[in-house]
Parts: structure tokens; sequence; C-alpha cells
């Protein structure tokens, strides 16, 4: 009978029985949970607040001060409207998919590490399973604007699929590269490669650990990273498979009400998981940029969100300034520019590190 | 040119200066008005919600000869006219605006006469139901009463232009 | 004929024309206030001055100056007029700035704006500014009566108001006292005026000075929608405008008609708007116990057929009343045919008029723009004035030629002119038709004398004698020769003609109307349907089922059992034939209040009920089996003229055993119907008449 006890004391830990010694999992997870569904919240109300400045707007202020409660208000909006299902559409499916969408984005988050050992599950093979889960939200996409069973939200569906897979291609090669300079499928190890070695390191000064992060030696990788990122999650200037001006809404034209809201919070949770991983593969994770006092008496967590907060400000600005792609100059720029860029560098990176030995080898090795 | 061409992309020079031009008017001063609490300035010829003015001494301007009623073109007034009880003039019974039907021309003000029904500066008379938008003519002296310094005013205001 | 030129266009134009007449035949506009063509020339408002070339050097009033008082050049150039030269222009400019010193700037409450001659003429003639900056002249109001309006600030002395009142209504009332800035219309004393038509001088007055007091404010002209439609008042058939806003009649106006009214109508006429609007009866009712309860039109008919039903066709009976379309009484007649009761009648009890004897023996056969022919008339039992006002103005107009002797028989009144009054019996009758008096001397040497016998005089027990008397002077004094019929029968009712033309009379072994109601009081009778009928004696109707068609709540309804509401003159089309047998229509100006149908549809719809479904389904169908029958209905604003033979056949009178006196039946003039009975202008009219009002004032 002890296993289930010990299964208990892992899942709800001390507080609850009073006999094991660390935190439960469930409650972990949950706080993780909450912080990432209040931190989304403030996202969504940053991206309308940047996009409002740059179109020399105030953007949502009405409600709470400066509009801090927008995204609350509009949440009771979306629970309290009726759901309205089409009368052709295949009910199943269709209240599957943002399902779906919400739960493969939370999902994806099990895994990335906010500071040091700050994760849910520190799995040595985060990176993939960061990239497994990502590549799925697709299905969700696609079950959304296939149930529908309506024309724009089934074009839109299907210019997703055809988009999402095609960035996946160079974003998996972007994250070899950065993986073969690591050594390691471990998101922790991604961190700490960046804050143990580096250019930082060879040029003498280890304190500037910014110089360490992969961002300047894989600048190219990291350029193509975010603009697959954008890509990826279906964000401006690569938002065809919504295109209002095309497709009235796309996937989600009819959608409304709590579902509509769900594929909106996957959307954002997505965005926000991208953020995270751009943080980590490029701009060293929790380490902080300059490895001296004060810098470095903040903790991780913080430099990570602050990271994590300029990735997504970049993300925002570029909905504000670029002007959204047509569908074939997309396609283009995913198969005749970002692949052969990533292929070559892939080849580049291995033979550089073969060569020089560069690399980082404090971790499995 | 081919290499300055290669250049700019990969140093994403117009990406870059694009994003200090965003910049730029991400701290501009905004434009925008705060409206329930703050409001733009508004023309002395707005054309907003209609009122019946009254005279200093508090008689009725509209002496009901129904040319604002011939000239609207939406044909949203209504009139009635008839004698007054105590003193036989010429009075509306019945003076109705449909506010749903008005199109807010002003042509019934430059119509009047005696600058009785007046456009006002108000624009705030939302309701909640159709029938709360059909004016009567209790309504429309109220709003008179209501509006009277500013519509006179702007009638001052305006008219070495008449 | 005289040559002159107009505007350069050498016109030639009869001797007596004045310039004004000759401008118009040449086709040159000339503005004017006070000129009016019906009326004497004042020449005071200087609005129509033109320049002439051979006549005085300045500018000369056109409506004054005769064609005949330009001279011709040296070299017999046709004499000149200019209509459009700079000093006309300037001339008219002038005077329309010296006419509006006084005038108020008040058009935005004045009941004439819209329609103001001085309105549109200092529109078209005026200059836009004014020169005059002190005070403008105030006049008090006058009071005048209850029908118009005064407001003496506008007036422009054209005097059209003084001139009416004295020439073609004959009641020297209005007077214009006082010169210059202090000139004055008024009433000499504040009283009422007593013309029956006074009103004309609110369309006669080129401001608004005189408008209607009961349309006071009611209405712009540009919102009221025309109709061109017919009055029923009287037998005279003038011709309205009717207008109306929504659902109501706002006015009504008179036409233009040379033959019957010119351009005149009675205060009847014009005022009776506002009993169209009360008292009416909007939806039908059934008497349950002793009371009258509102139902439905299904249910009435269910009443109506249950009181048919069951009774012998000889025991019904149909009165058709004063104001019945042909229409509704060629429907009605249908229906009792086909019941198979010849129990019908339009005409007063005990009227002699008979349509067996002829067209010629019950119309008013020389017409009313033939009296003006006339050169002796005699008016037998009646009182035109309060019968037919605008036959009286008619007949006056002959008088002030000079040459027409009038005489008459019967009660002395007013009448606006001189006449002869032979007595006011049958006797002195019967004593000018053997040729004694003065009067008949007169009336024998007479060219065209003209008999004008009254509807009253030809009702009741002396009826036939009357009839064949009058036919006996007509015949005796050479009235009836091929070219000129001088007898005329002058009806009170405008259904009457239309209904002894298409014989709404008993038919074989048939009860006329003083039959009916005596076999009603008598039990014989067990259902009498009364077509708008409210002057039959309702009282001596007995236990009689009455089914009432009708307008408004007055003797009919109140004595029905069964009331189906109807539709009034202004509510539907329907022909009526006037006192000369001249053929009108009217147009509906609106719709009947709340249930009320047209009369023709109700006797359709419950002829379908009583099982005799008559064989129309249409007005145009209905009317189209009514030409059939009588093709000259079809002839509208034509006189189908009856035979001069048909008078002297009348003239067959044995000498009247009794002596009765000839009493006009109009004792009110103004609450001669029901539509006049229900309005509040027509009774105060009528309290004035009888002096109830006057002391009070």
């Amino acid at each position: 009978m002890d296993w289930i006890f010990y299964a208990l004391d892992y899942l709800f830990g001390a507080p609850i029985l009073g006999l094991g010694t660390m935190v439960g999992f469930v409650w972990k997870a949950l706080l993780l949970l909450v912080t990432l569904l209040v931190f989304t919240a403030y996202v969504l109300l940053a991206d309308r607040k940047i996009w409002a400045a740059v179109q020399i707007r105030r953007g949502p202020n009405v409600v709470g001060a400066f509009g801090l409660f927008q995204s609350f208000a509009d949440l009771l909006k979306f629970v309290f409207k009726e759901p309205v299902i089409p009368a052709g559409a295949d009910k199943a499916v269709y209240l599957l998919a943002p399902l779906v969408t919400v739960l493969l984005a939370l999902s994806a988050w099990a895994v990335v590490p906010v500071a040091e050992g700050w994760a849910l599950a520190d799995i040595n093979v985060g990176i993939l399973y960061i990239f497994a889960i990502s590549s799925l939200g697709v299905y969700g996409i696609i079950m959304g604007g296939w149930a529908s069973n309506s024309k724009y939200p089934f074009l839109g569906a299907l210019r997703s699929a055809a988009q999402m897979v095609s960035y996946e291609v160079s974003i998996g090669f972007v994250i070899i590269t950065v993986l073969l300079c690591v050594g390691s499928l471990n998101l922790t190890h991604i961190v700490l490669a960046q804050e143990q070695g580096g250019i930082a390191h060879m040029l003498g000064v280890p304190w500037l650990t910014f110089l360490n992060w992969y961002w300047l030696p894989l600048f190219p990788m990291f350029v193509i990273f975010f603009i697959s990122a954008l890509a990826e999650t279906n964000r401006p200037p690569f938002d065809l498979p919504e295109a209002e001006s095309e497709l009235v809404a796309g996937f989600m034209v009819e959608y409304g009400s709590t579902p509509y809201m769900m594929f909106m919070l996957g959307e954002y949770v997505a965005i926000i998981l991208m953020c995270a991983l751009t943080t980590i593969l490029f701009l060293g994770g929790w380490t902080a940029p300059i490895d001296l006092p004060p810098f470095n008496w903040i903790p991780g967590a913080v430099w990570f969100v602050l990271k994590l907060s300029l990735v997504f400000f970049m993300i925002a600005m570029v909905k504000a300034f670029v002007p959204r792609y047509r569908y074939d100059q997309l396609m283009r720029l995913g198969w005749k520019v970002f692949l052969p860029i990533s292929l070559v560098m892939v080849i580049v990176v291995a033979a550089v590190l073969q060569l020089t030995g560069w690399g980082w080898h404090g971790g499995v090795a | 040119m081919k290499a300055l061409r290669f250049l700019d992309a990969l140093l994403l020079r117009e990406f870059v200066s694009t994003f200090f031009l965003a910049m730029r008017y991400f701290f501009a001063p905004k434009p925008t008005i705060n409206y329930p609490f703050e409001k733009g300035p508004v023309s002395p010829r707005f054309r907003g919600e209609h009122a019946l003015r009254r005279y200093p001494n508090g008689e009725e301007r509209c002496i009901a000869c129904k040319l604002c009623e011939a000239i609207c073109p939406a044909q949203a007034i209504t009139i009635e006219a008839g004698p007054r009880q105590n003193d036989g003039t010429r009075r509306t019974v019945r003076y109705d605006i449909d506010m749903v039907k008005c199109i807010y021309c002003g042509f019934c003000q430059e119509a009047c006469p005696v600058d009785a029904i007046v456009e006002g500066p108000n624009f705030e008379f939302a309701t909640e139901t159709r029938e709360e938008l059909y004016f009567s003519k209790e309504r429309l002296l109220a709003n008179g009463d209501r509006w009277e310094r500013e519509l006179a005013a702007n009638i001052a205001l305006d008219a070495p232009y008449r | 004929m005289a040559q002159l030129k107009v505007d350069g266009e050498l016109i030639e134009v009869p001797d007596h024309f004045t310039l004004m007449q000759a401008a118009e035949a040449a086709g040159a506009e000339i503005p004017r206030f006070c000129y009016h063509e019906r009326l004497s020339v004042a020449g005071n408002c200087r609005m129509c001055l033109v320049e002439v070339k051979g006549g005085p050097p300045k500018p000369q009033a056109s409506c004054a100056m005769s064609v005949r008082d330009l001279r011709p050049g040296p070299n017999g150039e046709a004499p000149e007029m200019f209509t459009n030269t700079p000093m006309v222009k300037k001339a008219r400019e002038g005077v329309m700035e010296f006419l509006l010193i006084n005038h108020p700037l008040d058009c935005p409450i004045c009941d004439q704006g819209g329609e103001c001659d001085l309105q549109d003429q200092a529109m078209a003639y005026g200059v836009d500014t004014s020169r005059y900056w002190e005070n403008k002249r105030a006049v008090e109001n006058k009071h005048i009566g209850p029908l118009v309006k005064t407001i003496m600030n506008r007036c422009i002395h054209c005097t059209r108001c003084v001139r009416f009142t004295t020439e073609v209504a004959g009641v020297s009332e209005l007077g214009l006292i006082g010169r210059g800035e202090d000139a004055e219309i008024t009433s000499y004393l504040e009283r009422s005026m007593t013309s029956e038509l006074q009103g004309n001088v609110i369309d006669l007055c080129p401001v608004g000075a005189l408008t209607s007091k009961p349309y006071a404010f009611q209405a712009r002209p540009w919102e009221l929608s025309k109709t061109e439609s017919i009055d029923v008042m009287d037998a005279v058939g003038s011709n309205i405008r009717v207008d109306a806003r929504g659902r109501e009649v706002m006015r009504i106006l008179p036409r233009i008609h040379e033959g019957i009214n010119e351009e005149w109508i009675s205060d009847k006429t014009r005022f009776v708007w506002d009993g169209l609007r009360t008292q009416r009866l909007d939806r039908p009712y059934v008497k349950k116990g002793a009371k009258l309860q509102a139902t439905s039109w299904a249910e009435a008919f269910a009443a109506v057929a249950d009181a048919v039903k069951s009774v012998e066709p000889s025991r019904i009976g149909a009165i058709a009343g004063d104001l019945a379309g042909v229409e509704e009484m060629y429907a009605l007649k249908a229906l009792m045919t086909a019941i198979g009761s010849s129990n019908i009648d339009a005409r007063p009890a005990g009227s002699a008029l008979d349509p067996k004897k002829g067209r010629g023996s019950y119309i008013f056969n020389p017409t009313i723009a033939g009296i003006e022919q006339a050169d002796a008339i005699l008016i037998i039992g009646a009182n035109p004035r309060r019968e037919a006002a605008l036959v009286n103005a008619r007949i006056r107009k002959a008088w002030r030629t000079g040459k027409v002797a009038v005489g008459l028989i019967g009660e002395a009144a007013d009448l606006t002119y001189d006449y002869a009054h032979l007595g006011a019996g049958i006797d002195s009758l019967v004593d000018l038709a053997g040729g004694r008096g003065d009067f008949a001397e007169v009336f024998s040497k007479a060219q065209r004398p003209l008999v004008i016998v009254g509807e009253g005089a030809v009702t009741g027990a002396s009826g036939k004698d009357v009839l064949a008397l009058a036919a006996q002077i007509a015949k005796a004094n050479g009235a009836l020769s091929d070219e000129w019929t001088g007898f005329a029968v002058l009806h009170n009712a405008a259904s009457r003609v239309g209904a002894l033309d298409i014989g709404f009379v008993p038919g074989r072994g048939g009860l006329d109307t003083a039959g009916m109601v005596k076999a009603a009081g008598a039990g014989k009778l067990d259902v009498l349907f009364v077509l708008g009928a409210d002057e039959i004696d309702m009282a001596g109707l007995g236990g009689t089922k009455v089914i009432y068609i009708g307008t408004h709540g007055d003797a009919g309804a109140h004595r029905a059992d069964i009331i189906l509401p109807a539709a009034t003159y202004t509510e539907k089309s329907a022909t009526y034939v006037n006192t000369e047998g001249r053929v009108q229509m009217t147009t509906r100006a609106v719709f009947a209040p709340g249930e009320a149908k047209e009369d023709w549809a109700i006797l359709r719809a419950l002829s379908a009920v009583l099982g005799h479904t008559l064989p129309f389904d249409s007005l145009n169908a209905l009317r189209a089996k009514l030409y059939g029958d009588f093709p000259h209905l079809a002839q509208l604003d034509t006189i189908a003229s009856g035979k001069p033979s048909d008078v002297s056949a009348l003239a067959n009178a044995a000498a009247p055993k009794k002596t009765y006196s000839l009493i006009s039946p109009v004792g009110d003039f103004y609450l001669t119907n029901p539509i006049a009975r229900a309005s509040a202008v027509m009774a105060e009219c009528s309290q004035l008449m009888s002096g109830l009002k006057q002391a009070a004032e």
C-alpha cells in the first residue's frame, strides 16, 4: 500500500497529508497554471495597448485603472454569452477543437524551466517534447475549421496547416543548431550552456553573460526563429489563417462565446510559449545579462519574465508595423529562404564545432 | 548593389528603422479623447438635439407657421396648430419630432422665422427604446429651457454670417 | 372693335374692353389686387399700372381705363400699351412698397400664407428691402361674425369685400370709413354679417385680413390634398374643392362653374365641414331591448335578414333621404324590386311631383344661368335665399340690371332684392292665374317670363293645385315656347332630381312616403329601410322595424332599430343631379370613419345576405347598369332638357277647394340636413340668425 502514499505525496505533498517533504506536483502545476493564465491576461492587454500606442491611440482604458481589468471583463463577457453551434457543424469536433488548442498550448509549459530547477518536469528531451506538442497545435485549427462546415473556416484551416507545417521545418533546423552547440535536449542544460560557456568566456570577460547567449553566435538563426515563431503562432504579419480582409476571420468565423475565448487563450498561451522558447534558446533563460551585483541579486525567474516580455514586446511591435504577407510570399519565405539558410547553417555550425571543439561539455556529454 | 541589398536584409536595416519609427509614435502624445470624461470642442453650428426656445419672458417662440414641417426632408416633424385658449394667438397644439427619422440637416432651424426650433450642441440623448426618441412638444421645450444659454450664445455667434 | 398694340403686338378687341382685358387677350400678365371680374371696378390698389401711348403720359390703371380712352397716333397708328417697360416695373415696385409699408410681416402666423396674392406678387413684382423705418399702422380687429375672422392690420383697402357684400350678397354691411392712413374696413357697428354668402369674402380678400374663423390656424395650404367635388347642402350642386389632411376634411372652397355657382358658395357649403367629424355613425348598431348596441357588420346584416325574411314583401318599405346619391338609390330600388316590394319613395310626404309626367315637370328648366335672360320672375312658395342661396344670388344679379321684375307669392322675406309681394296664399296664385293684379300685367308683357315653384309649395295637400296653377300661369304667359321654357321647380335636396330621374317613387300599388308613414303608424308596415331620410315623421312610425343607413346620429338614427353606418358626400364617389337636371359627380376626398362603408357597398352586401344578390360587384359595374337604364346620367355636367309639353300637360287645374298659405319648408338655412345639424359652426350661425346670440353679445 505504500505506493499509494508515495503517489499522493508526490501529487499533493506535505500540506495535505503531512507525509513527504516536497511541495506536491498538483500544487506546482496549479501555481504555474494560474500564474500563466493571469500573465496571459496581461499579455493580451499589453498586446492591445502596444498596438494602440503605435497607432497613437490609448487602447482599452475603461475597465479598471489603465484598463487593467479589461481582459477579465472580456472573459466574463465571453463566458456569459450564448454558445452558438452552426446547424451543419460536427458538434463533437466543433467543441473539441478549442479544447485541443488550449490544452496543447498549456501542456507544453510542463517542461519550461522558469528558473534553475523551476520546471514541472525537468525531462532530458524537453525541447523535443515542446516541438512535438506545438506541432500538434495545428490539429485544433484544422478540427475547428473543418467542423464548422463552412467555406471560410475551411480555407483558413487549410492555410494554417500548410503554414505551420512549413515553418516547423525551419524551426526544427534552428533548434538543431542550438542543440549542436549545447549537446543536450534538456532545456535546463540549454540555459546552463549559455551561462557557463560562450563568447564572453572566450573574450575573457565572463561577467558579460549576455555575450555568451546564443543570439550572438547564432544571430541568423535567432532571426529565423523569431520570424518562424510568428508564423507558427499565426501572428501578424503571418495571420493568414484569420485574414479578416479575405476570410472574414478564418477558422474562427463560426465560433463565439466560450469556445472562441478558448481559441484566443490557446493562441496567446502558444505565443508566450514561443517567447519563452526564444528566451531559453537564444537569450540565456533565467541568467542575468551581467553577472555582477546588483544584476545577479535579482532572482532568475524575474530575468526570465523580463526577457520573455521583451520578446513579446517585439512580437507585438511587429504586429503594429509590418504589413500582412500575401500567402505566396509566406510560402516563398518559408521554403525558399529560411529552409536553405537554416540547412546551410546546420552544416556550418556542425563543421565549426567539429573543427574548433567549441561547444558545451557540462551536460551528459 | 546586390551586396548592399543583401546586407540590408541580413542586418534587418528596414526592420530596425521601422521599429524606431514605430517607437516614436509609441511615445507620441495620444489624440484620443477620453470621451465620457473629456469632450472635444463643438462648433456653434453643430446640429445636435432639437430644442424649442422661449422668449426671455417665458413665452414660447414657436408660432406654428409649419415652415419647418414643410421643409423637413425626412418628414420627421408633425405639427398641429390652433388658436391658444387664453388669448387666441397662433400656437402649436402638437409639435412632434421623430428623432428616429430626423437626419439632422438643420433645415428646420434655417426655415424658422423666429429662431424657435433649433438644433443644439447636445448629442448625448441616446435612449433605450425607440419610443423615447419620439420627442413631444413638452420634451422639446424642456430641452430649450435646459440649453437656452448655449443656444442663445451659438445663435449670437453665428448671427454675422446669416 | 378697337385696335391697339400690347407690348408691340397688334390685337383687336371689343370696344368695351378695359386695358387689362385687352392685355389678357394678348397674353400679357397684369398684377392686381382690387380688380375682380365679378365685381365693379374700383381702381384703388394701383397695382395694375401700365404705360400707354395715346393717353395720359403717366402710368395708367389698366383695370379702369377703357381701350376707347386711347387715341390713335397722328397718322392713324394704333394706340399702344406696355406691360414690361422700366416705367411699369418702377411703378409696380413703388406701389408694392407702399402697400407693404403698413402690411405686417406676419406671414408665418397668417392663414393666407402660401396662397396669398400679396405674398406672390411681392415675390414677383416687389423689391426685397424696405426703406420704411417708422412705426407701422395698427388697426383694431373687427368682429364681423362667427365665420369670418378679421386681422385688420393686414388690410390693403382693396374694398373687394365691400363691393362683394353690396353687389353680390346684397347686404350693405361692410364699408370703408376714414381716409388715408385712417381708412378702415368695418361693419360700422361691430355687428355680425347676416349674409348667407359672407364666406366668399375670405376667398376674395387678396391678403390675410379676412380669414376663415373655424379654419383658423388649422392647416397650411401645402399640406392639404385637394379634391374636386360637388356640394350637396342644397339642390344647386355647387362645384367645390374639398381640402383634406389625413382623414379629415379641413375646409371646403368653391370651384368656378359659370352655369351654377360662378365662383361663390353659400356659408353652409363652406363651413359645414366640422359636421363631417362630429356625431358620426362609425360602426353598426342593433337595438337590443330599448338600447342600441354596437355590433359587427355580420351581426347587423343577420339582424336585417331576420327582420326581412319572415315578412311579406308588401309590408316592407324604403325611403331615401335628402343627401342620397343616385347610385345608392338605384341599388336600393333594385334591392326592393328583388324583394318584391314597390313601396319606395324619395320625395317629401305628399309631393305632387311625379316622374311619369316627364322631366320637364320637375326640373329647373331654364337653368340657373338662364335666370339672367328672364325679364319677369314669379316665385311661388319659396324663399330662394334660404333654399338655394346661389339661385337667389343669380336672381339678384339679374335684378341688378334693372330689367327684371320679380314677384313673390308666399312668405314675405328679405331676398336682397325688391319684389312685388302678391300674397301668401294659394288664392293669390289663383288671382294671378286669372290675370288679376298689377304684376299679372307685367308678367304677361314679359318676353321671357319665369315661374319658379318652390318644392315646399308643391308638397302637401295643395301641392297638386299649386303645380297645376303654376304651369297654367307659365303656359298662359307664353313661358312655354321652344326656345324658352320659363317653368322651374326649385328643389331643396340634392338627391331629389336624381331620385325622380331613376324613378325612385312608388311602383304599381306601392305606398309613397306619406302612405308608408301612415301604414307604419297603423302597424301595416313591418320593415322600413331609411336611406339617410331624417326629415320624415319618425314619431309616427309606430312599431315598425327601422333600418337606418346613414352617416350621422340624427333623427333617423335615434328611431332606428338597426343602424348601418354609411359615407358622407366627401367620402364617396356618387352622382347627384341638381335642380336644373345637371348630372354631376362627387369624388372621394377622405375615407369614411371607423367601420362605415359606402352606401352602395352596404346595399350590395346586404342583398347577398337577404338572398337577392344584386348584379354588380363594383361601383363601375353598378354605374354600367345605371347608365344602361338611364343613359342621360352618364353625361356629366350636361342637362337633358325637359320638354315644354310636359309642363303644359300639367296645366289642367281645377280651382282649389281650400285656401292654403304657401310656406317655405326651409325654416332655418343653417340646419337643413344631418351634416349641418352636427356642425357646431352651423349651430352658432343658426342661433345668431334666430337672435339668441345677438342678444347675448
